[in-house]
């Protein structure tokens, strides 16, 4: 998936608003973006509808609060918060479909061990 | 009777020194210091090393140790400051192919300093810290990543121009590692035979490279191609049984001298497959019994005959390199505010 270059991230109080090469503009949510965590333990609760909907609560009922951000070599972002969970490695395709509205799992239910 | 003294609950009174941290939370506290002062020196890192090239194969057995040996020496042949990291943590040969087997590295002050091999190229492997060579490291995956981010983060290299870290076979844990730590990575510099088997690993290197956005660099052909050289009266007509049922013909010169060059794991297959994938082919590397005698001896090649055709084959590959990552940017440019 071809997808401009990110060039700039700004952390807000509830959400973060990017800017890429293109032009184009994204607000995405913290609470989308927990959500969509891609790892191990996160991502397999999207497989079904009612897990998804009892992480999206779990989420929710976090503290809000603007996460450190890491860039992990020059494919991916780290957002580190210190409540749940910090470890997706959000690539940028993701994190663009998330700005997109799109679904970032592309439709694809997880399979573990299935990079 | 439970008196005050006797219960779990301690009470500060006036003029009680405040409670410490627990020996957990000191150890947590130690623990997060050390991760912090690691990211700093990572980071400083990737300011004082101006090219950090990463050497991968899919599959095993193509020479990659050899080709990043021979790439460091053929950069600190120019006077460059080079190091090399051998990341491959169960399989290290770089000490050996270096002549620096049996060494040992040293630490100061909570930084290791690398080992110094042939025109002063500076050496990390997990081989230096092993008892001796046939200690095998049995690790699960958390511990080699473990022991290479301290071999990224705790090596004081100094300043260098290039730094090449050769890299076990395949697309796990080691190359996936590097990439999500070390900042501003030049590019992968992918090694191949010439055979189908091999080029198909290959391709994953390239797709992977691709997936975790850091740039191919190019394509090596190595073993291509292996000279037979002999004498004979001048204008004799010799045939040489090649691989594959073909036959090679070469004339003897004027001064008896004849050579022909038998394909013995096919040719061309690198070339395809970077035309195949829209990146760079950065020449061949012959096949050449010299490279296994130098390797065993720890002695390479290039050191051994610094103008040899070994030498001056690896130079034109180096030169390529050079000609891509000295005219491209890394910086990603990303604001994070």
């Amino acid at each position: 998936m071809d997808i401009p270059e990110l060039k700039r991230l700004e952390r807000r109080d509830v959400d973060m608003h990017l800017t890429w090469s293109d032009g184009t503009e994204h607000q995405i949510t913290y609470d989308d973006l927990r959500h969509a965590c891609p790892c191990a333990k996160c991502a397999p609760q999207r497989n079904d509808d009612n897990s998804s909907k009892v992480l999206r609560r779990t989420v929710e009922s976090l503290p809000k609060e603007k996460p450190t951000v890491r860039p992990v070599g020059n494919y991916a972002l780290a957002f580190e918060w210190t409540n749940g969970c910090s470890s997706g490695i959000h690539r940028f395709e993701r994190i663009w479909r998330l700005g997109e509205k799109q679904d970032p799992d592309n439709g694809k239910a997880y399979v573990h061990g299935a990079w | 009777m439970n008196t005050m003294a006797d219960s779990p609950v301690k009470v500060n009174q006036p003029g009680d020194a405040p409670a410490g941290p627990s020996p957990e939370e000191q150890k947590k506290m130690e623990a997060a210091y050390n991760q912090m002062k690691r990211k700093m020196a990572i980071s400083e890192m990737g300011k004082a090393i101006k090219h950090k090239i990463m050497v991968l194969s899919g599959k095993g057995g193509v020479g990659k140790s050899t080709v990043a040996t021979g790439l460091a020496l053929s950069l600190a042949q120019q006077g460059l400051k080079v190091g090399l990291l051998d990341i491959d943590i169960t399989g290290p040969n770089v000490p050996k192919m270096m002549g620096l087997s049996g060494r040992r590295l040293n630490v100061e002050s909570g930084r290791i300093h690398p080992a110094q091999g042939h025109l002063g190229v500076k050496v990390i492997s997990m081989a230096f810290l092993l008892e001796d060579e046939d200690t095998p490291v049995v690790w699960r995956g958390p511990i080699k990543l473990g022991a290479i981010q301290q071999f990224i983060g705790d090596v004081d290299w100094g300043e260098l121009d290039y730094l090449i870290i050769d890299f076990p076979p395949g697309t796990s844990d080691e190359p996936l590692t590097v990439a999500q730590n070390l900042p501003d990575i030049d590019g992968m510099v992918i090694v191949t035979t010439p055979q189908d088997v091999a080029l198909l690993d290959s391709r994953k290197s390239i797709t992977f490279a691709n997936s975790l956005k850091v740039d191919v660099i190019g394509v090596i052909e190595n073993m291509s191609g292996y000279t037979v050289r002999g004498k004979a009266p001048s204008g004799t007509e010799i045939e040489l049984a090649a691989p594959g049922g073909k036959t090679v013909r070469v004339t003897a010169d004027d001064e008896g001298h004849w050579s022909g060059t038998l394909d013995i794991f096919k040719s061309g297959g690198g070339e395809k497959t970077a035309e195949e994938f829209g990146v760079p082919f950065l020449g061949k590397l012959p096949f050449d019994p010299g490279f296994v005698r130098g390797g065993d001896d720890g002695v390479h090649r290039i050191v051994s005959e610094p103008d040899g055709p070994a030498s001056l084959a690896f130079a034109e590959v180096v030169a390529q390199i050079q000609s891509k990552v000295e005219s491209g940017s890394t910086d990603s440019g990303l604001e994070i505010i």
